[in-house]
Formats: C-alpha cells, sequence, structure tokens
C-alpha cells in the first residue's frame, strides 16, 4: 500500500521567479491529460486506433485564504495576486510560469484565473487555477518537462508561522474598506453602503507549439479581463451607453484588502480603466433590497 | 474563605433606569472565533468568522409599572423595547459589572396563573459592545417606576368565553424580528431592521363549562377571530396598570386535557401578526 498522505502534509507552495510562498490552502486538485482521439476510415469497420490529437496539459485550482502580509518584489500581498498583478501589467510578453508544488507533485503553469471575496466579519479566501503546458526546451539526453510530475509523498515545506495566535495576516471584512467603490448620488446626495465584493481576473494564454516537438516553446499571456461585483444598497439608475467611467475617465481605482488589524499591512489590486457595466437589484422575504454592479476593466 | 455573590448585589439597569422585580437574569456570548484549517497545517491560527452578537434574557414579576407621566407606549417598561429602538444597559454583581449595547429585544412573554403575580420573560440579542466598558451619554431615570403590583384576582379579560368558563391561566408571547445589516469595515450593524411582521400568540388555559371544541377545518362559519384585550389592574383595587390589546386573533389551535383526578381542561390558542 502506498503510503496514505494527510492533508497536514500537502501543503501547497507556489514559486514565481526568484520568490515563492506556502500558500494556506483549504483545498487542491491537480489533474493530467492526453487528449487521444479514435480514428475511423471508410471500409474498415473498427477505429484504426486512437491517436493523440493534442499535447499533453495539466491542471492545478486551489482555494486559499487570502493572505496579504507577504511582499513579493515590492507588491503586497500574496505571491498569486503578486503574479495576478505582474502578467497583467505585462501583457502579450513571453511568460516563465510559475512552479506549482503540492504533496510531492509539480509543474509549471499558467494562470487562468484568480479571484477573492470580501464580506462583513468573515475571512477572505481565495482561488486560482493554472494550466500546466510542459515545455519542449530540453537540453540532449535530459527528459521533456512534462507538465505535471512527480509522485505522491509529503510536502517538504509548510507555511510560515509566526507563533501568533489571531491570524491578523489574512484578509478580512472588518478593517477593508470599500468606499472607493460604493456608488455615490448626488442631489440629493446618498452615499452606498458596501455590503460585500467579489474580485476576479481571467487570462488567455497562447501556447506556442511546434512540429517536431509535443510541448510549447513558449507562452504568451494574451489578455486579461477584471471584473469586480459589488454589492450595495443603492441602484443608480445612471448608467449610459458606453458604461460609467470609475473614479473619472482613467478609471483607477486601488482595492485595499486589510487584515485584522487596522495597521498599514494590505494588499492591494490596482485597477485601471475601470468602467462600470451592470446594476442590479434584488430582493427576497426578510432582507433589504440590495443592489449589485459589476466593474469591469481589460488588458 | 471565597466570597459569594447574592441577589442582593446584583442588578440590572435599562437606559438609566433600574429594573425591578427581577427574578433571574442571564446574558452570554460565545465568540465567533474559528480555527483556520488549511493544507500543511503547522500553525493553531484563529480569526472571526461572522458577527459578535451576544444575548441578554430577563425574567421580572410585574411588580412595579412606570409613571403615567413617563414618555413611553407602555407603563411595563421591557413591554416599550418591543418597538424599534434599541437599548443599553449594565448589570452589576458584586464589585464587578458588564454593559451591553445596542440591545434589542427578539421576544417578549408575560403569563399569569392563578395564584401567581403575572410574569414577564424576554430575550434580546446585543449587536454592540458586551461585557467590559463604561456607558457613556447614560439618559437620567427621570420616570422611576412605582411599585403597582397586579393579581390573577383583578385583572379582565375581554374574551365572552371567560363569562361562563373558568381561567386558569393565559400566557403572551410576542415575537419582534430584527435583521441586522453588516457592511464591509465595521463589526456592529450599520442598521438593525425592525422586521415585519411582528407575531403574537396568546393561550389560555381554561375549565371549561359550555365552551365548545371548534372543527378543525377551516370551515368559514366556524373559524374563529378575536380581538382581545387583557387588563391588569393594582392588586384589589380597580387602577388599570397594564394592557394587552391585539386585534383579529385567529384560534389557530385548541386541546382537550380529561383526567380521573381534575376537571376537565382546555386549552386554546390565538396567533395575530401585527405589520410595522
Amino acid at each position: 500500500m502506498a503510503d496514505l498522505i494527510f492533508y497536514d502534509k500537502a501543503a501547497v507552495k507556489v514559486s514565481v521567479g526568484g520568490t515563492s510562498e506556502v500558500l494556506l490552502a483549504s483545498d487542491c486538485s491537480v489533474s493530467f491529460s492526453s487528449s487521444v482521439q479514435p480514428l475511423y476510415s471508410i471500409g474498415k469497420k473498427g477505429s484504426l486506433g486512437q491517436f493523440p490529437s493534442a499535447a499533453r496539459v495539466g491542471e492545478i485550482s486551489f482555494s486559499f485564504l487570502t493572505s496579504m502580509t507577504g511582499v513579493h518584489d515590492g507588491q503586497p500581498g500574496n505571491i498569486i495576486n503578486y503574479l495576478a498583478s505582474g502578467i497583467k501589467g505585462s501583457i502579450n510578453s513571453n511568460a516563465s510560469g510559475a512552479l506549482i508544488q503540492v504533496a510531492g507533485l509539480s509543474g509549471t503553469g499558467f494562470l487562468n484565473s484568480y479571484s477573492f471575496n470580501i464580506a462583513s466579519n468573515s475571512v477572505s479566501t481565495s482561488s486560482a487555477s493554472f494550466t500546466l503546458f510542459g515545455s519542449g526546451e530540453v537540453a540532449n539526453n535530459e527528459n521533456l518537462n512534462v507538465p505535471i510530475s512527480g509522485r505522491l509523498a509529503n510536502s517538504d515545506f509548510a507555511p510560515f508561522s509566526d507563533k501568533t495566535r489571531l491570524a491578523t495576516g489574512i484578509a478580512h471584512g472588518r478593517f477593508t474598506n470599500l468606499n472607493d467603490f460604493r456608488t455615490e448620488l448626488t442631489g440629493p446626495t446618498s452615499n452606498g453602503t458596501v455590503f460585500g465584493a467579489d474580485y476576479s481576473i481571467s487570462f488567455n494564454h497562447n501556447p506556442i507549439y511546434k512540429v517536431g516537438q509535443e510541448f510549447p516553446t513558449c507562452t504568451y499571456y494574451t489578455t486579461a479581463s477584471e471584473q469586480m461585483g459589488v454589492t450595495e444598497d443603492i441602484f443608480s439608475s445612471g448608467l449610459s451607453f458606453s458604461g460609467i467611467n470609475v473614479n473619472g475617465a482613467a478609471g483607477n481605482v486601488n482595492l485595499n484588502v486589510k487584515g485584522l488589524i487596522d495597521n498599514s499591512a494590505q494588499m492591494q489590486i490596482g485597477m485601471s480603466g475601470v468602467k462600470q457595466i451592470n446594476t442590479s437589484a434584488s430582493v427576497g422575504l426578510d432582507d433589504i433590497i440590495r443592489t449589485q454592479k459589476t466593474l469591469v476593466a481589460a488588458y | 474563605m471565597l466570597g459569594r455573590i447574592t441577589r442582593e448585589a446584583e442588578s440590572l439597569t435599562i437606559n438609566g433606569s433600574g429594573i425591578q422585580g427581577i427574578q433571574s437574569i442571564s446574558a452570554n456570548y460565545a465568540s465567533t472565533a474559528q480555527f483556520l484549517n488549511n493544507l500543511g497545517v503547522n500553525d493553531i491560527k484563529y480569526a472571526p468568522q461572522g458577527p459578535q452578537q451576544a444575548v441578554i434574557d430577563v425574567n421580572t414579576m410585574l411588580t412595579h409599572t412606570l409613571s403615567l407621566s413617563a414618555p413611553t407606549l407602555s407603563t411595563e417598561m421591557m413591554y416599550g423595547f418591543t418597538g424599534d429602538f434599541p437599548f443599553s444597559g449594565v448589570v452589576d454583581h458584586g464589585s464587578k459589572k458588564f454593559i451591553f449595547t445596542e440591545g434589542y429585544m427578539q421576544s417578549y412573554s408575560v403569563n399569569c396563573a392563578i395564584g401567581q403575580i403575572p410574569t414577564i420573560s424576554t430575550s434580546s440579542v446585543i449587536y454592540g459592545e458586551f461585557g467590559t466598558g463604561d456607558l457613556t451619554n447614560l439618559p437620567t431615570d427621570s420616570f422611576p417606576s412605582q411599585l403597582n403590583i397586579p393579581s390573577y384576582s383583578s385583572m379582565e379579560i375581554n374574551l365572552n368565553e371567560f363569562t361562563t368558563n373558568r381561567v386558569l391561566s393565559f400566557n403572551i408571547d410576542v415575537a419582534t424580528p430584527r435583521i441586522p445589516i453588516y457592511a464591509v469595515g465595521l463589526d456592529v450593524p450599520t442598521g438593525v431592521i425592525a422586521a415585519t411582521p411582528v407575531e403574537v400568540n396568546m393561550s389560555f388555559d381554561i375549565e371549561p363549562d359550555d365552551y365548545e371544541i371548534k372543527n378543525m377545518r377551516f370551515v368559514p362559519e366556524e373559524t374563529v377571530f378575536r380581538d382581545t384585550i387583557i387588563t391588569l389592574k393594582k392588586n384589589n383595587s380597580d387602577i388599570t396598570l397594564l394592557t394587552y390589546s391585539f386585534d383579529d386573533m385567529l384560534l389557530t389551535s385548541e386541546s382537550f386535557q380529561g383526567d380521573s383526578n381534575s376537571n376537565a381542561s382546555i386549552n386554546f390558542n390565538l396567533r395575530s401578526f401585527i405589520l410595522r
């Protein structure tokens, strides 16, 4: 029987360039698949066989507590936030991917999506998913860099421990101020109260394959789309054909997420060119009317 | 020897007024801090998950009423908190105390039986502070309550059934739902909705003479609605202390009990909803 690996020995570590972080993951799933298709021909009853139609790819996704005390190359927040911020700031450039390790398995992945939520009186949780393409760039007599490699074993790393008992480094709704995202109406003045927010960003990437090798020679991030849903108590009917510029024409807004202590530590997401494209209201029994607006940005 | 704190050293003050006739009081909170678990866990850490609230339950005998000149809807102080407004207070016990703020009553009940003084039970949820701290801007007790003890022998119930059937006891339950609204960046509600409707249940135990159990089907001619008024008067007097009045109460249940050692008894319940 194989070694049984309990969750406390299955930490998730993400490395980007020269920096890494063991995340406080709450779940993680890994898959590895090959795209094999049967071929048929006229004059033959059965299939000719099953043949590969695309390169092998892997998928890794995980949820994690939104840690916000780390600083990676000057970017406050967890390493996924750092990675996402970096990618959207350098779209359409050659990317090297992030090394993801969990319980003996590892691979180099490209970020598909990253999201987190902020709600009152709650710990924030994030999720991220990666696609792993592998790499054909190998030297002579070396194995191919397959998308996912390794065998199940205890992780030889663990989350950073500062011996404190209160999770002050975890993003929380207690001191996070989202007033920059509230709806403000004039005549008469009415400012919204923000009850929660859901942030997400998704990336498109383009692996470049060449004849003669299975795995791509390189991968580019091509576009990124950012979205934020804000739940509040004001419905703005002033939505225009071209949407509403948030915070002026440039639409530059910082989403600052804080932890359990009202100090300067925060995770920051710089959003630019933000437009509001949607507003909605809904009500159910025994609750107030809550509104939700959707903010988007593209990179 | 270890000391003890007895009833004479305990008190409850709400909005600056001392609450009289208390039989029991309980107050509690449960921390919302939860252990944060994660893959590769190697550390025990806690963080609050969910809003922090407390509960205070008070049981009193109706021995005191507010002055008629007090600016309240009811001369029974706690009954006044079934409305929209919150209250703050302090519980003293010996040389210690704890405070609470932004208390909202969630349930109020009064019951009385033969040989008893009416008793009142309330349960309130605390959305503000609870525990250590000081109350500021306390109102002064401009209308201190006065000793006024009602009696079962001097109360009036307006239901026709009670002219020919003997009432043993009654119970009134008022449920006042609250909806706290929490915003990002705060640990106290930005507002507390006094939700609607308020549900009122009133039940009576009687020893019947000519009382007749109704048909349980929703038969139009036997579906009973009652305007119900219970008037509590000062013991051995005709001075009205307090009136509970509810309109259009629907008869929702009846039960019959026969026993070899006692008279037949019937319990019935009336229910109504009040829109705020």
